[in-house]
């Protein structure tokens, strides 16, 4: 394995994705959707106007966990599958290049645009709130920022095993869709109906209910709430976790939850990508 | 040591046998042509060759690297024009270069050169899904002679082209082996490999049937060269007077050319027998047996 084959790849993928405008897209939807929650998000506390980074960052954590999943989903779907249905993948594997270097070069190229998306949306839209309100945390901005690029490679990762896996660009589209409703609303649901079943509504009502232990573990391994919990956990203002919380539930936990999902499945990946017929 | 060595390459898909058990020796220099009808296996052989499909058995090295296990020192100097080329649309003829190049680890300069060499001088910023199919072809070819690679495989090069569009490739083919690379290519049009190939592997339903150089083929076979006699004035008595001559296998007379079938070593026979019968000969050729010839008759029966 060498940089020079991943490089090429890498810049292929992020140029693609510059000429055809999604990274200008995407920052603007993610500049426009933070400046609206800024200002308009404590309208129901009467009144609009810009709160600072740390409240803004409490309405953003919805954002980005609806959106950057399902951004890195559609970028990285048909990244194998659908070079594959054109005839181009089979080109490109004909060079001295190595199939790992081929999904290496991709994962980082998709990655960027979407560490590309995040810094320029997200970043404008800091420097605008930081002109209008005083004492901005840059610091625990750029956790929010970081840790949202993390869940995007996360997504890209797996949707990336979607298209090594299916042979038609629509299964894997198909596949990448049904992931996004399963980590966003299925698995949450699912979760609390086990814990309903188990407890009953009443207990779980009751204020000083503390949920087991398995209830963190099965609801955390969803990458989606490992990400806003790893947020929470780290920027003490912001508080997305309900309840008492076991104190394995830290920031390596959920860190460590959040680069498995990424290193698993881009194993995963190679695995399966590495004993295919082209 | 041939630049390429398969042996016993055995490819099944899904119990369906593919290739089976093919020995081949490529010579560095040659332009050897892999030639068979669809579905004979020349394309998951090229496929095997690249390390793009893995194969049930046999093993393939390329300049002495095995294929599957030193994968990046065999394709080093391998140059590839798919049967399906297929290009990124939303790239320009020279960003798609560009990226080759950067792949291969090639100058990017060369980009620019390539593109002119193909004829593609003045398309080149222009958006390649945009591009007709010879025009994809032609850039098809460009892309694979990037770094100057001593092998270049070419899958059905000329599929789909008109025929000036085939002529041209032909052209570059003859051109690049000259210049010392060697070729593999693969046709089931048997008049192009005719045209530039030195020696030929006659493929079918996976099986190797027969290799060897085209003269040798013929010569295998006892398949007759056609001479082509055009006369001033002919006339029915000269054709039975032909017809006569011992080795001569068929006759015929269509408009003022006779068209004789014969054992080679009785072409003087022939033209006496001619001009004994008051005959004058304007032009004369012989035309050696053609490949279609060849390989029906290897592939009769099956």
């Amino acid at each position: 394995m060498d940089g020079r084959a991943i490089y090429a790849i890498s810049k292929k993928e992020f140029m693609d994705n510059w000429r055809n405008k999604w990274i200008i897209a995407v920052s603007a939807i993610f500049l426009l959707l933070t400046l609206v929650i800024s200002y308009f998000g404590s309208m129901g506390a009467g009144g609009v106007g810009w709160r600072d980074i740390d409240a803004t960052i409490g309405g953003m954590i919805t954002l980005v966990t609806l959106l950057v999943p399902i951004i890195g989903l559609m970028l990285g779907y048909a990244t194998i599958v659908g070079e594959k249905e054109k005839g181009s993948l089979e080109l490109m594997l004909s060079y001295p290049v190595e199939r790992i270097e081929i999904l290496t070069g991709k994962l980082f190229g998709l990655g960027a645009v979407m560490a590309a998306a995040t810094f320029i949306g997200f970043g404008v839209a800091g420097i605008i709130i930081a002109l209008n309100v005083k004492g901005v945390q840059w610091g625990n901005y750029m956790v929010f920022v970081l840790a949202s690029i993390l869940l995007g490679f996360v997504f890209i990762s797996i949707a990336m095993l979607f298209s090594a896996i299916f042979k038609k660009r629509s299964a894997a589209m198909g596949g990448a869709v049904f992931l996004w409703f399963l980590f966003e609303m299925i698995w949450n649901v699912v979760i609390a109906g086990v814990l309903t079943a188990q407890y009953g509504i009443e207990k779980l009502t009751d204020p000083n209910f503390m949920a087991p232990s398995w209830y963190y573990v099965a609801s955390l391994i969803n990458p989606v709430k490992a990400y806003s919990a790893l947020v929470s956990l780290s920027i003490s203002s912001v508080n997305e976790l309900a309840g008492n919380i076991p104190s394995f539930v830290n920031v390596p936990f959920n860190l460590a939850i959040l680069l498995s999902w990424m290193a698993g499945t881009f194993a995963l990946t190679w695995y399966i990508f590495n004993k295919k017929d082209l | 040591m041939g630049i390429v060595e398969i042996k016993g390459l055995t490819k099944d898909y899904e119990g369906v046998r593919a290739v089976d058990n093919l020995s081949l020796e490529i010579e560095k220099g040659e332009i050897f042509a892999l030639l068979g009808p669809n579905g004979a296996g020349k394309t998951t052989t090229i496929k095997s060759m690249l390390g793009l499909i893995f194969p049930t058995a046999g093993e393939i090295k390329i300049n002495g690297f095995d294929v599957l296990k030193e994968g990046k020192k065999a394709k080093e100097n391998i140059g590839y024009l798919p049967e399906r080329v297929a290009f990124y649309d939303n790239l320009t003829a020279i960003q798609t270069m560009e990226f080759y190049a950067e792949l291969r680890g090639a100058d990017r300069k060369e980009c620019i050169e390539l593109l002119m060499d193909v004829g593609l001088d003045g398309e080149m910023d222009k958006k390649v899904g945009n591009y007709s199919k010879g025009m994809m072809q032609r850039l098809g070819l460009a892309q694979a002679m990037i770094g100057n690679p001593s092998l270049l495989i070419l899958d059905e090069p000329t599929g789909g082209l008109d025929p000036r569009g085939s002529w041209q490739i032909r052209q570059k083919i003859k051109e690049l082996n000259e210049n010392g690379t060697t070729i593999f290519l693969s046709s089931h049009i048997l008049s192009e490999v005719q045209e530039v190939s030195s020696r030929v592997a006659i493929l079918n339903h996976g099986k190797l049937i027969e290799v060897d150089t085209l003269d040798n083929l013929g010569k295998k076979l006892d398949l007759q060269p056609t001479l082509v006699i055009e006369l001033q004035r002919p006339s029915q008595s000269i054709l039975s007077r032909v017809k006569q001559v011992k080795g001569v296998d068929s006759a015929e007379l269509s408009g003022n050319v006779i068209k004789v079938r014969c054992n080679p070593r009785v072409k003087t026979n022939i033209i006496n027998a001619i001009e004994n019968e008051g005959g004058k000969i304007l032009d004369f050729r012989t035309v050696e047996p053609s490949l279609e010839e060849v390989f029906l008759k290897f592939t009769e029966g099956d």
